[in-house]
């Protein structure tokens, strides 16, 4: 039972991190490998904003959520728009440099000790019993509830909204997109903008369980094979694959060897490239596109 | 191959075509070059000369890597993970058997070679982005492994190697070292220019544009690819040996996804699709960290930041990557060109006709 | 007369600095009227209309020489979705349509120019397009040649524009869906009073329904007129509406059109 909670955790990290992957890649044919660091950038968002409005909790967690959509704006704006046009390889490693640029940065703004954000909130991380015997800590019930509305929400804004239709469109041919009036910056800012929004939540409420420290970044490259294994462009692909990524690594860490943590979703992401390279809900001409 | 430099110049034969020095004028100043190569450990300081030595060390694994993405066109991410494999062949083998090194140095380029065959199989499916993150896992594999052998014998904190005897001769002294590193360079460099001038060569050149026009031509499309991943593969696991020689020390944190980023960028910002600029890009890649130190130096800002000098790096080089990616697509070579038709050209002056590739 | 909506003067477009793909072009295209450019493959119909959008920056095309002045603005080397906006849409040659979205959500997907109502236009366009009201939740890569078309068409306009340019209206359809479909280009511009510029390589077709024709051949326009003068001009009949030459024909050389071209261009 505690496994099944510790899957549907570390399910919700990955989740929330890999529908960053997958909306990117999904309206601007761009993968962003980026992700980590961004939600290094949200959590540690967070804990700026705890320390300054340590009296209002729910203002420093709002205005976190405000920072990280921003930010996301912003990379976007500054950077990325440069790179449209320009080739797979070249948007890919601009991602991997921003990535390592934030890191450095984050390094000596923030410094290298562990940080605990939910202190400066003022709130603890209670355990929360479930079931017989299980338990689950607060803010791991935080990312599954968190997970839940990010993903319910971004289903009902895809296929309903008229700008969730234009995201889409985009997505499939920028260049019809345009003749129909598409602004498609816009599009691609409002994409990192939403991105960053759900890797930094699962930044901040990782933080909030475990602390805020530099290492953290590895699981935001974690996610990536979660992403890859539903299918890069489709958000529902990236629940599932993360779930898959998570059970096995829970699994394989209880049963194997806590060494294989770090590895098994490569193993778990190498098998479906050979099996299956789409993924599970992936489009095939994905592959040839690029 | 490369189009005459100037004018006057006839090419009467086919030998004469592919060349790899046209004019008296390029033989010259490449004399000029080697006899600068061979002097240089004997006028240079300590610090100057390791550095000459890391950029050599880097440069093999660099072409190598040029020869794979840069020619062939096949993305690989797996780098770091095929240097840790020359590496650790090298370390295993000699902590396990005592081999020496005329033993580790082929049995690193075979484990190198099987190794490409395995990274490269995914690439006769896939392309582009699937195949950098096939390429990519397999490095998470490879070092997975490293770690494993590295926790189950006890080396927690790496394999300490000694350093190579050939005879009664041991190699550490760093001007030495320096020729060591120097021929292996060299004959890197001359087995790729006689690769690319080969029928091996053009087949990658061919498969990096069009693979379904290059299939079309006759050429066997999944050899050229595999052929590719084996080359630079060996290439690279042999520089992975002599890195484990060189530090004479192996572990794996050395051999993390920011070395293979170091190497990616390196033949960016070098300028992809030139041998030279591999060779460029190394140079600027290793010395840039020390670039960085002196600049902090300079502004006097040493004290303030020195526990934390690696994350300045970090940031820095993550600065510079972006700034060559965004306003330098073509990299330093695409400079060196420019400079050169200045060069060439003055007093007249040249725009090209946009779009110069 | 008042001012045409749309008027191109000596219009020069050149693709990567080197290649002239319309040199020196002129029309005009009067308000509520439908005008086709006519021509061959190559004759650099598909770079004006493109010009006109706003597309060639991507193609590395600028217009280089001329101007394009739509109801009085000049907008040579304008961002497309900024064209869209001043009320110009493209019905495009290839890839008209969003392929996994379904035809409902093509239509929402098309963003209205400010102050056009969204309902009325969506209705008048399943008015002019029954077949597309019935096919609104299919998938729009499962649609026929011919409805995909509509829909296309139909999404240009749901962008409510004054200007509708129209690229290869009937290529790929059956020769009786291609002439269904321009009549309802008709019924378009009597219903909704937009304006029309149809190239079209089927000049049989475009001529059925167009006010004015021009005709292009390698970058120039080298006859326009009404269509009644366009038919009955010998050399249009013999090249471009298939009626005979009289004379056997044994070479290029000795077709009556090269040898006016070369009159034309000298």
């Amino acid at each position: 039972m505690q496994l099944a909670v510790n899957i549907a955790v570390l399910a919700s990290i990955y989740a929330l991190i890999s529908c960053g992957y997958v909306l990117i890649y999904r309206v601007s044919r761009v993968l962003s490998l980026a992700q980590g660091e961004l939600m290094m950038l949200g959590a540690y968002g967070l804990y700026a904003t705890a320390s300054l409005f340590s009296a209002q909790p729910l203002v420093a967690i709002v205005a976190a959520g405000v920072l990280a959509v921003t930010v996301g704006a912003l990379v976007y704006f500054a950077l990325m728009w440069r790179m449209t046009g320009e080739s797979v390889l070249a948007a890919v490693l601009a991602t991997i440099a921003l990535g390592i640029l934030l890191r450095g940065l984050m390094i000596l703004v923030f410094g290298t000790q562990t940080r605990y954000p939910l202190d400066e909130l003022g709130m603890s991380n209670v355990s929360i019993e479930v079931g017989a015997e299980a338990r689950i800590s607060a803010a791991g019930l935080g990312l599954v509830i968190a997970t839940a509305c990010v993903y319910g929400l971004l289903f009902a804004f895809l296929r309903f909204t008229r700008w969730g239709i234009r995201m889409r469109a985009a997505g499939q041919n920028p260049l019809l997109a345009a003749q129909r009036g598409i602004g498609l910056h816009g599009v691609y800012a409002l994409a990192w903008g939403l991105a960053t929004f759900t890797g930094g939540l699962a930044g901040m409420l990782l933080a909030c369980d475990a602390g805020l420290e530099a290492t953290m970044v590895v699981i935001g490259l974690k996610a990536f094979p979660a992403a890859l294994v539903g299918g890069l462009d489709s958000i529902f692909g990236a629940l599932l694959g993360s779930l898959v990524i998570a059970g096995a690594e829970v699994l394989m860490v209880h049963y194997v060897d806590p060494l294989l943590s770090d590895v098994v979703p490569f193993f778990v992401l190498l098998a479906m490239l050979i099996v299956r390279p789409w993924g599970f809900f992936g489009s095939r001409e994905e592959l040839d596109r690029v | 191959m490369t189009p005459p430099r100037a004018s006057g110049y006839f090419r009467t034969d086919y030998a004469r075509d592919f060349a790899l020095l046209d004019t008296r004028t390029q033989k010259a100043w490449m004399l000029l070059f080697a006899a600068a190569l061979l002097g240089y450990p004997f006028l240079a300081g300590p610090l100057a000369l390791d550095l000459a030595n890391q950029v050599l060390l880097a440069s093999v694994g660099a072409v190598a890597l040029m020869l794979l993405t840069g020619y062939a066109g096949q993305i690989s991410l797996g780098h770091a993970g095929l240097l840790a494999a020359g590496a650790f062949t090298t370390g295993i083998l000699f902590k396990e058997f005592g081999a020496a090194f005329w033993v580790t140095l082929p049995a690193s380029a075979a484990v190198g070679g099987l190794l490409g065959l395995l990274f490269g199989l995914p690439s006769l499916r896939l392309r582009g982005l699937y195949l950098a993150v096939s390429t990519l896992a397999l490095h998470f594999i490879v070092i997975h492994l490293g770690s494993e052998y590295e926790t189950r014998r006890g080396f927690s904190t790496g394999i300490v190697i000694d350093p190579p005897v050939i005879g009664p001769w041991t190699l550490y002294d760093a001007r030495a070292w320096y020729f060591v590193l120097l021929s292996a360079a060299g004959a890197t460099v001359l087995l790729s220019l006689n690769l690319l001038r080969s029928r091996t060569g053009r087949a990658w050149r061919a498969i990096h544009r069009r693979e379904a026009v290059a299939g079309a031509l006759g050429i066997n499309v999944h050899r050229a690819k595999l052929s590719a991943f084996v080359v630079s593969s060996m290439l690279t696991a042999v520089a992975g040996c002599l890195f484990a020689y060189f530090r004479g020390f192996v572990s794996v944190e050395a051999f993390s996804l920011f070395l293979t980023i170091q190497y990616v960028a390196m033949i960016i910002i070098g300028g992809m699709g030139s041998i030279l600029g591999a060779l460029l890009g190394t140079v600027f890649v290793t010395l840039f960290p020390y670039l960085i130190e002196r600049l902090m130096e300079a502004l006097g800002l040493v004290e303030m930041l020195a526990s934390v000098i690696f994350a300045v790096n970090y940031s820095a080089f993550g600065l510079m990557m972006i700034l060559f990616l965004v306003f330098e697509a073509q990299g330093l070579v695409g400079i060196w060109r420019r400079v050169q038709a200045w060069l060439l050209l003055w007093p007249f002056r040249q725009k090209p006709l946009g779009g110069a590739r | 007369m008042s001012e045409p909506l749309l008027r191109l003067e000596g219009v020069e477009v050149v693709y990567h600095r080197v290649i002239t793909a319309v040199q020196g072009v002129s029309l005009q295209v009067p308000k509520g009227g439908i005008v086709a450019l006519l021509g061959i493959n190559g004759a650099g119909k598909t770079t004006t209309l493109r010009a006109i959008s706003g597309f060639i920056g991507l193609d590395d095309a600028r217009v280089t020489k001329g101007s394009i002045a739509y109801g009085g603005e000049s907008i040579e080397n304008r961002a497309p979705h900024r064209v869209t906006a001043l009320g110009i849409a493209l019905v495009p040659e290839r890839s008209k349509v969003f392929e996994n979205l379904s035809v409902g959500e093509n239509l929402e997907a098309v963003v209205t120019r400010p102050g056009a109502d969204r309902r009325q236009l969506a209705d008048s366009v399943y008015a002019l397009f029954p077949a597309l009201a019935r096919l609104r939740g299919r998938e729009a890569g499962y649609l026929s040649g011919g409805e995909r078309q509509m829909l296309a068409i139909g999404a240009a306009l749901a962008c409510a524009p004054d200007l509708l340019l129209v690229d290869e209206l009937s290529q790929g359809l059956a020769p009786l869906v291609a002439q269904e479909l321009i009549g309802r280009l008709q019924r378009v511009r009597a219903e909704l009073g937009t304006t029309v510029l149809l190239v079209e390589q089927n000049a049989q077709v475009a001529l059925d329904i167009a006010d004015y024709g021009y005709v292009m051949e390698n970058g120039r326009i080298v006859i326009d007129g009404t269509p009644e003068r366009l038919r009955s001009h010998a050399d249009i009949q013999e090249f471009y509406l298939g009626a005979g030459g009289g004379t056997r024909r044994r070479s290029y050389r000795d077709v009556k059109q090269y040898r006016r071209s070369r009159r034309w261009y000298g």
